[in-house]
């Protein structure tokens, strides 16, 4: 099965081997000034932001909620959208996330699932959202997080993940791409940004993997949601 | 935004292509007001169907618009015939198919597809289903199609047998399947379950609809079927790394029952310790315990303030309660939530007493095997074998081969394991810290059976590269531990489930063992769970990097107060 893609990073010739290739001259260190002119041009005054009111965990029957979410696991360990949805890695974010946070991490069958989510890396570094796509950046957080909850985020090529994610940045304009060559957006900035933080990047804030945002942020608020050892 | 591609134009591009944009954006604006005031206003005339209509074709993920679309035909059911509902909703679909052609992958689109379908006086599931035939056609591996189509045989009783033969043909017939080996991961155990008390009969009646479908396992007639299906896709594409995911399914066990595992009580502590099945919160599942006749107020704590959910628990019993030796009591835990309970006697002249299930007797590592299934088995570990050497580059198959080696015997295949192991790391260096994880694991498991064969309480397991630990509530009765000589970096705090290690009542050696590591332990943080040892006196910390920090001796004293033997 042929490819013919206008990205020159993309290769694929058969459906099992899509995956990108980091050229020589891509970018191999953090921006990080460029990301943050990219980011302030979007606009920094609060109203330009809206937010939504965010419900109360009280309001909710917890224990059917998690009923729910446990019916959406499957054969790898894996959640899809549904009972009975094929398992992604977006999916199984926002559920080791709603686990963790509904204390019930002990229901996941973390080396199972764990092993799913480290075989998302590719030989390129990068990880895809599940078996036989190409890899994103987004996915560096998706999947990243995910194994931070379950405590194996040892499991993935911490080197190259961090190679791919620098790689897909844009040393114009900023901002990170979901891939090296694309444009940039601020969906895959802060994924990229995040992923770095989690894989350790001292240069940048530590990042909650659970709610995704900075750790001195949440402990000065007192929370802390459980993650696996 | 994916998969958009950085394209360098000039100046005037630029300018052109803004101006366009512009334009558009106008219109597009225009548009979507005029949505939304009509909205406003309540109103649901055909003219809000053509400009959502319009929006929509080439915006379906605007899902505000199909909100507001789904209004409006919901009035227009208060106003119109069955009939006409009927031609609406169909004209509807057509729109749909139209966007789905266009872009096949919007929630909004799939969502409103089956909402109408849903609401439709006379649905044609037939066509609908033949749409997802299509659709999956051109791309297997579209999640919104597969759920699309789970709803469709849902709402049209479509026989799950029809449905596994339409995974067969496309994983025949297609590369990237591994959809379609998802959805018969959830097919199989509802066609042929295996009936929890009598794993080898088929044929028995499907279990009502449980949402968890994929913890029912699948009779072993129909598995050992599966087995040779699986494997014909793997030696056809042993690149295929959906068959090898499910292969690993196919191999696997079902979940344990929920159950006490084992109830342990100390004289001299004047403490029990409850040994769970899975995790649990026994503050909550109504943990009872009963001496001699007598319920007894305790409180349960899990080995670690934080674990609110835990596979062991510990409480302690009032002063004097049992500490006389010339006493027989008798103990029962209830778990009254699952109807389940757990006797132990205590005897005179004896200072401790328990009652356990073993992991031999639980089949925790591995399953007793019929003989057929173990003919199979043996018959697959040779053919991957043969794969691997033709293949010695896939890592898929040295890992089978290791599960395999586990099914059939864990014991009698270790060394080779072990060598496995050691070029799977090599093939896949990627995933080495995994493959060390998963070894440690299965060497761990190993030292629990030979344990527990040998019916000694003496872990040792030394020079093995350990990297992890896990299983730690099964040596709940271990009193005295070897971990020499391994590559672990720290102590978790799991480790507190050993409740029987000899150091809490004096004897230290087993710490001189564990301390002696590859040099890692480097911080404070490492050495905290020693803390919780009170009766720890010596501790040679020499050859770790810890000894090279400053202040290494006054931070120690005060982590560790006790200690006053302290080589660095």
């Amino acid at each position: 099965m042929g490819v013919s893609i206008s990205n020159d990073h993309v290769i694929g010739t058969s459906a099992q081997l899509k995956d990108v290739i980091i050229k020589p001259d891509a970018p191999s260190s953090l921006l990080l000034d460029k990301h943050a002119d990219y980011i302030a041009a979007y606009g920094s005054k609060k109203d330009d932001y809206t937010t939504t009111n965010s419900g109360k965990m009280d309001t909710i029957n917890v224990d059917k909620a998690v009923e729910f979410v446990l019916s959406c696991m499957n054969f790898d360990g894996g959640f899809g959208c549904r009972p009975g949805s094929e398992s992604h890695a977006g999916q199984i974010y926002c559920c080791t996330g709603f686990l963790s946070l509904t204390g019930q991490l002990h229901q996941l069958n973390a080396d199972l699932l764990g092993w799913w989510l480290c075989e998302r890396q590719l030989p390129s570094g990068g990880l895809n959202g599940r078996p036989e796509k190409l890899p994103d950046v987004c996915y560096s957080w998706w999947v990243l997080a995910s194994l931070k909850i379950i405590g194996r985020i040892h499991w993935i090529d911490k080197a190259k993940l961090r190679r791919f994610i620098l790689a897909c940045q844009d040393e114009e304009t900023g901002g990170f791409a979901d891939r090296p060559g694309d444009m940039v957006d601020p969906f895959h900035t802060l994924f990229g940004v995040a992923g770095l933080s989690l894989l350790g990047d001292e240069q940048i804030k530590a990042v909650n993997p659970v709610l995704c945002m900075p750790e001195d942020v949440l402990q000065r608020i007192g929370l802390q949601p459980d993650l696996l050892s | 935004q994916h998969g958009r591609v950085k394209v360098k134009t000039t100046a005037q591009q630029e300018e052109e292509k803004r101006k366009e944009r512009e334009k558009k954006l106008q219109i597009y604006v225009a548009a979507r007001d005029a949505c939304f005031t009509k909205r406003k206003d309540g109103v649901f005339d055909d003219e809000a169907l053509q400009l959502t209509q319009q929006l929509l074709s080439s915006n379906p993920d605007f899902a505000t618009l199909w909100n507001y679309r789904r209004e409006i035909l919901l009035h227009l059911e208060t106003v119109r015939n069955q009939d006409e509902v009927q031609k609406i909703y169909e004209a509807e679909l057509s729109f749909l198919e139209s966007c789905l052609k266009v872009n096949p992958k919007s929630y909004g689109s799939w969502h409103h597809r089956g909402w109408v379908s849903a609401r439709l006086p006379r649905p044609d599931w037939a066509r609908e289903l033949s749409l997802c035939d299509r659709c999956l056609s051109l791309d297997d591996r579209n999640f919104h199609c597969w759920d699309y189509r789970r709803m469709v045989v849902k709402m049209s009783g479509v026989p799950v047998k029809q449905e596994l033969d339409f995974t067969d043909r496309l994983i025949g017939s297609n590369f990237s399947n591994y959809s379609s080996w998802h959805y018969r991961s959830t097919l199989l155990p509802l066609l042929h379950p295996q009936a929890p008390d009598t794993p080898s009969q088929c044929g028995n009646p499907p279990p009502s609809a449980s949402p968890q479908t994929h913890f029912h396992r699948v009779c072993e007639e129909q598995l050992l079927k599966e087995y040779e299906l699986v494997q014909n896709a793997f030696f056809t594409d042993p690149n295929d790394q959906s068959a090898w995911f499910y292969y690993r399914w196919l191999l696997g066990r079902a979940e344990r029952d929920e159950m006490i595992s084992c109830v342990y009580v100390s004289r001299e502590e004047e403490r029990v310790a409850v040994a769970f099945s899975r995790p649990v919160n026994a503050q909550s599942v109504g943990l009872l315990l009963i001496l001699d006749g007598q319920p007894q107020r305790v409180e349960w704590q899990s080995v670690h303030p934080h674990f609110k959910n835990s596979p062991v628990w510990i409480c302690s019993l009032p002063p004097g309660t049992i500490s006389d030796v010339a006493n027989e009591h008798n103990l029962t835990v209830h778990w009254t939530e699952k109807h389940s309970h757990r006797d132990c006697a205590l005897y005179t002249g004896r200072s401790e007493s328990w009652c356990r299930d073993t992991a031999t007797d639980l089949e925790l590592f591995r399953s007793e095997l019929s003989v057929e299934k173990t003919s199979v088995l043996q018959s697959e570990l040779q053919s991957v074998r043969q794969l691997q050497e033709l293949e010695p580059l896939n890592k898929w198959c040295l890992l089978t081969i290791i599960l395999l080696m586990r099914a059939l015997d864990p014991l009698g295949y270790e060394k080779e394991t072990l060598a496995h192991f050691q070029t799977l790391k090599d093939v896949d260096s990627m995933r080495s810290a995994y493959y060390s994880d998963l070894c440690s694991k299965f060497m761990i498991e190993n030292t629990i059976l030979k344990m527990e064969y040998a019916e000694v309480r003496v872990f040792s397991i030394s020079d093995r590269k350990l990297t992890t630990l896990c299983h730690l509530d099964q040596l709940l009765l271990v009193t005295h531990i070897n971990l020499s000589s391994n590559q672990l970096q720290q102590l978790p705090p799991q480790f507190a489930m050993l409740q029987c290690l000899e150091v809490r009542i004096g004897t230290l050696f087993f710490l001189l063992f564990f301390i002696n590591l590859n040099s890692e332990i480097s911080t404070l943080a490492d050495l905290q769970p020693l803390a919780s040892c009170p009766k720890l006196k010596r501790l040679d910390l020499r050859g770790n990097p810890i000894t090279q920090t400053t202040n290494a001796e006054a931070e120690l004293a005060g982590l560790l107060p006790s200690v006053t033997d302290l080589l660095l």
